[in-house]
């Protein structure tokens, strides 16, 4: 599998991280064990590690974002690696440039790795496809196809409270349609073997065919609910409300809105997640947000410790690919 | 390309004419650009044993992209290319620039195609001026210039009441309507069939309803205007069920499916390969096998190239970005020479599909097509089992946007197990030779 894989490399290791979809088990698992031990990191009151020193990392979002960029700006530096933000949303592509040529100036600039936004699904791969061989390329989220760290950081957070997946009960409600984070969530639950994917909306928010994916389709939420272990929440992008797609905020939290009683339907020890911003009274009530079984916050400062995973096992095998393309062992 | 002697003795081919019911192998002869039972004095001899000699191929779709596009394509390029594929004879959309709805558009592709050489080039007029579903094209005066049809290429006319108008006018002139069946919403900002695969890979998809909408859409106009309509670039199983019933029902439609369309599933765009990126897309197994039947049972009249070359930065874009289209003429005839074997067929079946067939539809003297003595030569000669590899340094097309290009094994794409093989050896236009095996 790995040959045919464009996230490895030639030696078999993960050389771009651009979807969860095909890393096997194993390769997951290492991922969720090396952010185990950055968390230690970022507990501590000096929180850098000298793992990257001498790297420079570019942030490349061509669509806006705050917390992404953040996170991995953060996780960058407490690696101890130059972190080079470009602003893309506003910039060159405006101006008629190919997103080629944008690449060819940034690979110009001597970067070792770029973390790339964008909002066609599959430009990280079109990325990695056409980059410098030593460049490594990490997915921040493409189109309405993956946002891979959203979902290991997912993982890392249901693993945290629940120990092994082998008997969980996932509940993903809302825009499943349009949404990478639950594509990749339902990807990573498949291979670590959660025993039961459910994914609950109203049917202009399902795609096509997704019982393919491996998942239950439901259109009642308190059905769906039903002894859950994790509750997934997905933001309602404001262009879907009041729509043909959704009618009004006010019916969607009514009939799919995560409430307090609700919440009761699912394990009393269930967590509820969302990878944020969440749009209060619309996927979930304020109080089951803030309440004790929200995990919300937690995923963000996690999201750190996986994201340092991430660029560490990524650019740690590039650098094996320059020292033996140097050594002439190509 | 160098030209022969004029005059050709053709030794040896199969001949096949499926509109005349000939499948025989004898020897023909074309003396001073027409076909005729005895040999001129100065023939020169053809051995074309093993080969085969049919009318010409006509081509029902074909993007050649001059004017306005020549980045991407030009007459001169692409009717070349379009020969070696065994097409004499083509209709070029009108989506150039600017839209074929003038006149003068009409006469400048005249000139630079009979300039250029190669296959012979009819423009398909702009049904509404500039493509834009609003106001009729003169398509009385464009059929007049030389247009045998009318077209909206990729872009449905949105509004019913227009589209009722200009089926009611192209009736009252007895023009065909090449259309493609889509409605003018769903999918509109999709870039795949809407499918697993779509669902997987996060593509915003093309709903098959889109077609099945779009055809019932034109089946009723057709029923109620009377006019000819034949339907460009099937592509959904529901599509073909539909053109069975109306065809039942008696109506003048007919239909065609893009070559690729009948090799590559929605399966072919896993891993974002932006050649796989069509503007009618490549759909299920279950509407790939359905369009093969549609051939083989007749429900489909004729395949076409939908050939769309494109410039090398037009695909170098994440896959919804990419330019969508196939470059299909350097590949066309190995595919096509799959088909007996992959759908169970008698050659003489594929050809029709490509030759005979698309002239009854067209009904124009224009595009006669056939190996009858006393007719002027437009006939394409190729060796089928000559194998083929579409490499770089081969193309004709100005396009080398195939997932076959400098491919070492097609079927790596196809999973046919048959020869990628089908050469075309000899061309002859409007009694006009041109030698192709080189």
């Amino acid at each position: 599998m790995k040959q045919n894989d464009p996230q490895f490399n030639r030696f078999g290791n993960l050389h771009h991280f651009l979807t969860l979809d095909g890393l096997d088990k194993q390769t997951l698992t290492g991922i969720l064990d090396a952010a185990e031990n950055f968390t230690s990191v970022n507990d501590k009151s000096i929180k850098n590690v000298p793992l990257l020193r001498g790297k420079t990392v570019a942030n490349l979002f061509f669509e806006n974002s705050t917390r992404t960029r953040t996170a991995f700006e953060l996780a960058a530096k407490r690696l101890s690696a130059d972190i080079l933000n470009i602003d893309l949303v506003s910039s060159s592509t405006k101006k008629g440039e190919s997103l080629l040529d944008t690449l060819r100036v940034l690979e110009s600039l001597q970067c070792d790795m770029f973390i790339v936004r964008h909002s066609d699904s599959g430009a990280a791969h079109f990325i990695a496809e056409h980059v410098a061989p030593t460049i490594n390329v990490v997915n921040g989220g493409d189109g309405q196809h993956s946002h891979p760290t959203q979902g290991m950081l997912d993982m890392f957070t249901i693993r945290r409270h629940k120990g092994e997946f082998e008997n969980l009960r996932v509940v993903i409600i809302g825009d499943i349609k349009h949404s990478r984070v639950a594509r990749s969530g339902i990807s990573a639950l498949k291979t670590l073997g959660a025993a039961e994917i459910r994914v609950v909306a109203p049917n202009t928010l399902i795609p096509e065919y997704v019982e393919e994916l491996g998942v239950k389709v439901y259109s009642q939420l308190e059905v769906a609910l039903k002894d859950a272990d994790v509750i997934m929440g997905l933001r309602l992008q404001n262009e879907r409300m009041n729509s043909a797609t959704v009618p009004s905020m006010g019916e969607f939290f009514r009939t799919y809105g995560l409430t307090e009683d609700r919440l009761k339907l699912a394990k009393p020890d269930a967590i509820v997640m969302h990878p944020g911003p969440t749009n209060r009274g619309v996927e979930i009530a304020a109080n089951v947000a803030d309440g004790k079984q929200a995990v919300i916050l937690e995923q963000v400062n996690y999201g750190i410790a996986v994201r340092m995973a991430v660029l560490s096992i990524t650019m740690g095998h590039g650098e094996a690919v320059r020292e033996a393309e140097m050594a002439g062992t190509t | 390309m160098s030209q022969a002697t004029n005059n050709s003795t053709i030794k040896g081919a199969r001949l096949i004419d499926s509109a005349a019911n000939v499948d025989t192998t004898e020897d023909i002869h074309i003396v001073d650009g027409i076909i005729s039972s005895k040999p001129a004095t100065d023939s020169q001899v053809i051995d074309a044993t093993g080969m085969v000699l049919s009318p010409g191929f006509v081509d029902l779709y074909a993007r050649l992209r001059e004017p306005g596009l020549t980045r991407k394509g030009t007459l001169k390029s692409e009717c070349h290319a379009a020969l070696a594929a065994g097409f004499t004879t083509l209709l070029c959309s009108p989506d150039t620039h600017p839209v074929i709805d003038s006149t003068a558009t009409v006469e400048l592709i005249r000139q630079r195609a009979q300039q250029g050489g190669g296959a012979r080039v009819i423009p398909l007029a702009a049904l509404t001026t500039e493509l834009e579903g609003q106001r009729l094209s003169e398509i009385a005066t464009l059929r007049d210039a030389g247009c045998v049809g009318a077209s909206q290429a990729d872009q449905p006319i949105a509004d019913t009441s227009v589209l009722l108008s200009a089926m009611e006018y192209a009736a009252t002139f007895d023009i065909p309507l090449l259309l493609t069946a889509r409605d003018p919403q769903i999918g509109g900002a999709g870039c795949a069939h809407a499918g697993a695969v779509a669902t997987r890979l996060g593509l915003p998809g093309i709903p098959a309803a889109t077609e099945t909408i779009g055809l019932a859409r034109l089946i009723e106009l057709c029923r109620d205007t009377g006019c000819r309509l034949h339907i460009s670039r099937l592509s959904t199983a529901r599509g073909v069920e539909q053109i069975a019933a109306a065809k039942q029902a008696g109506l003048s439609i007919t239909a065609d499916v893009g070559i690729h369309h009948l090799f590559f599933t929605e399966k072919h765009i896993n891993g974002f390969d932006v050649n796989f990126h069509s503007s009618v897309p490549f759909r299920s197994e279950r509407d790939r096998d359905a369009l093969r039947t549609g051939v083989t049972d007749g429900t489909i009249d004729a395949i076409c190239s939908d050939h769309a070359p494109h410039d090398t930065d037009a695909k170098l874009a994440p896959f919804p970005s990419s330019a969508p289209g196939l470059s299909a003429f350097d590949v066309f005839l190995p595919l096509l020479m799959q088909l007996p074997a992959l759908l169970d067929t008698p050659l003489s079946k594929i050809l029709a599909a490509v030759s005979t067939n698309p002239s009854r539809i067209l009904a124009s003297d224009k595009v006669a097509s056939t190996l009858a003595v006393g007719e002027t030569a437009n006939l394409i000669l190729f060796d089928p089992t000559t194998p083929v590899q579409c490499s770089s340094a081969k193309l004709l097309s100005q396009g080398s946007n195939t997932p076959f290009l400098d491919c070492d094994n097609a079927d790596i794409h196809l999973e046919s197990g048959l020869p990628f093989s089908g050469k075309a050896h000899t061309a002859w236009v409007r009694g006009e030779p041109t030698t192709l095996s080189q």
